[in-house]
């Protein structure tokens, strides 16, 4: 073979073994990691610890509050980072402020049930913060998600903060 | 002029072509640091690379047919009296309007230095045939090593030494020409100048294209993609012309013009396309590519530019319409692809963002530490504007329980995994785009291989 026929055919090999290896080794299959549909329900893991019963509590709140609002958790999680970001989500998503407020307590009242179901919290205790979830105020329930610890370390013993609430805010 | 005076005009002459072409993209690496500086977008910054190269190409043939009336001497010594003010102007520039009109004069000077400097260099290169094969090499080695020297005068300097470094290498490559220029007497009449090789000059421009948005997608991705420091990115990009020299000797061995033009944008399309397909978001992954991309731009540009001379006169004025071509290439590169990939890096940043708070969520942190983290997350997003976000340090400091701390070191290492991945991506379609530009080339260099012109 001649020098410049030898030197195209050396280019090609050399481009297309690239791209075979590079292909072979995953170089066109990347796909962004899947978020979860928060309208399915989902499984509380070991529910027996304080920390990891107040995890899902917020999990299952946000997916509730998500699933009613038609949005992906993930969304949801960053919207309710601060006043702003929630301001700046309900514009985007065409929300009024009482529809998102509806859907945090929609959100808590999944929770609070998704916590009873699985043995988390007593009857008793969800019964209590049910009623206060259903009145309570949009930064008040954010503020119970974030600190849900407290709910559960309440439950595990008098009742606590929840309790405390439900004087404040029942009838 | 004596063996050394010759020399000394030939250094000047390979160092003032050199100087000018790598001008087009020696700021390359430094435009993450000048939009930062200067609070603009990417987009916006794109410019202060466009301008130059738009104005290259606009500039160069009028400047080549004003070597013969004005002195080509003379006129070298004015285009680089010109660029050299300019890029005073350049470094001392506080808002990216004044920086956008002082590339553009710089580009006036430039133009007039490297067409005149094509007309002095058969006198002091033995041959036509060697001035342009000089001419081409100063040029490609400029435009090749331009985006490393960049890189590390921005961190170990700023951005603005880039500019400020290039007034005394201007005035120095000019300095042994003053002699020639009060001896030279110009021509009273117009040049008369054949028709441009149109087959050669369109390879040029999509080669151009394609190399261009190579060196500023490689960047772009080292720096904002994958978040390496000037230095670093110099370091990794610097392996693009250490190849291209390493493939230097090939293109003294193969005579056939039009097969080192063919071999060299395949190898070009080959590196491109393999940067598109990118398994993996490290830097070792990207030296294959540049490899082929590097021996590719030595086989073609200069076997491009040598048919575009080959035979024609006055070498400045076809001199002028290899540069308009090539530049005008670099520009039509960087405005088709700098949309695409903007907009690519805004989706590909937001599924990023989704499946980074879903790693989040998912993690066993306790939820008050998740929200926090998640605030400093947002923070950082927020602070980043259409960045790609540099989510590392939002996990500082690290929580003091060792398993709490090893679960945030997990997830930190989840979340930047899924950041990386998306952010290269994020580049695939227009290094693809690129490839394409590049394979594209062949079409013109087949046609003239069909009619029997002689690429």
């Amino acid at each position: 073979m001649s020098s410049p026929r030898f030197l195209i055919v050396g280019a090609v090999v050399a481009s297309v073994a690239l791209v075979a290896a590079y292909l072979a080794a995953g170089g066109s299959s990347y796909e962004p990691s899947p978020t979860a549909d928060p309208c399915e329900q989902r499984e509380w893991r070991s529910p027996d610890g304080i920390e990891e019963s107040a995890q899902q509590f917020a999990l299952s709140a946000l997916d509730g509050a998500a699933c009613e609002l038609g949005v992906s958790r993930e969304e949801l999680a960053v919207a309710l980072v601060s006043e702003e970001s929630r301001a700046e989500f309900a514009a985007e998503q065409g929300v009024a402020d009482g529809e998102l407020e509806e859907a945090v307590r929609a959100g808590l009242v999944r929770a609070i049930d998704d916590a009873e179901d699985a043995g988390a919290l007593s009857g008793f205790v969800a019964g209590g913060a049910r009623a206060i979830a259903e009145r309570v105020p949009v930064d008040e329930a954010i503020d119970l998600i974030q600190g849900a610890e407290s709910l559960f370390g309440g439950a595990k013993g008098v009742v606590g903060d929840v309790l405390d609430r439900a004087g404040e805010l029942l009838p | 002029m004596g063996a050394e005076g010759t020399r000394v005009v030939r250094a000047g002459l390979a160092l003032a072509v050199g100087l000018v072409l790598a001008d087009s993209s020696i700021v390359v690496l430094a435009l993450p640091e000048i939009y930062r500086e200067l609070d603009v977008s990417v987009s916006a910054v794109t410019w202060v690379l466009v301008a130059f190269n738009l104005v290259l190409a606009l500039a160069a043939v009028p400047a080549a047919v004003a070597t013969a009336r004005v002195g080509a001497a003379r006129l070298t010594l004015v285009g680089l009296t010109v660029f050299a003010g300019a890029s005073l102007v350049c470094g001392f520039a506080g808002d990216i309007g004044l920086l956008i009109a002082a590339r553009c004069v710089q580009a006036v000077g430039g133009a007039m230095a490297v067409c005149a400097a094509l007309e002095l260099l058969p006198a002091v290169s033995g041959s036509e045939r060697g001035a342009a094969r000089a001419w081409a090499a100063a040029g490609a080695a400029g435009a090749a090593l331009g985006p490393g020297a960049g890189g590390l005068l921005t961190e170990l300097i700023s951005w603005q030494s880039i500019f400020l470094v290039q007034v005394p290498a201007a005035l120095v490559a000019g300095f042994p020409l003053v002699a020639a220029a009060r001896r030279e007497i110009p021509a009273r009449e117009r040049p008369r100048a054949g028709r441009p090789h149109l087959a050669a000059n369109a390879a040029l421009g999509l080669v151009s294209a394609a190399l261009a948005a190579a060196l500023f997608l490689i960047v772009l991705l080292l720096i904002e993609g994958w978040r390496l420091s000037p230095i670093e990115a110099a370091a990794a990009v610097t392996a693009m012309p250490l190849f291209a020299l390493a493939a230097a000797p090939l293109t003294r061995r193969v005579e056939d013009v039009a097969a080192r033009a063919a071999a060299g944008v395949i190898l070009i399309g080959g590196g491109l396309a393999a940067l598109g397909l990118l398994p993996d978001a490290r830097v070792l992954l990207t030296l294959p590519p540049q490899a082929l991309v590097g021996a590719g731009l030595a086989l073609t540009l200069s076997a491009l530019t040598e048919a575009a001379l080959e035979g024609r006169s006055p070498q400045a004025i076809h001199g002028g319409w290899t540069i308009a071509a090539r530049h005008a290439g670099v520009v039509a590169g960087l405005l088709v692809l700098t949309p695409v990939f903007t907009a690519d890096l805004e989706v590909e940043r937001d599924q990023a963002e989704r499946a980074g708070v879903a790693a989040l969520l998912d993690s066993r942190l306790p939820p008050s530490t998740l929200f926090a983290l998640s605030t400093r997350i947002a923070e950082r997003i927020e602070a980043e504007g259409e960045r790609v976000p540099i989510i590392g340090s939002a996990f500082e400091p690290l929580p003091e329980d060792p398993e709490e701390r090893a679960e945030a070191i997990r997830l930190r290492e989840r979340i930047e995994d899924e950041v990386d991945a998306a952010a290269t991506h994020a580049f695939s379609a227009s290094f693809l785009i690129s490839a394409a530009f590049a394979l594209a080339a062949l079409l013109p260099i087949a046609l003239a291989r069909r009619r029997e012109v002689q690429l």
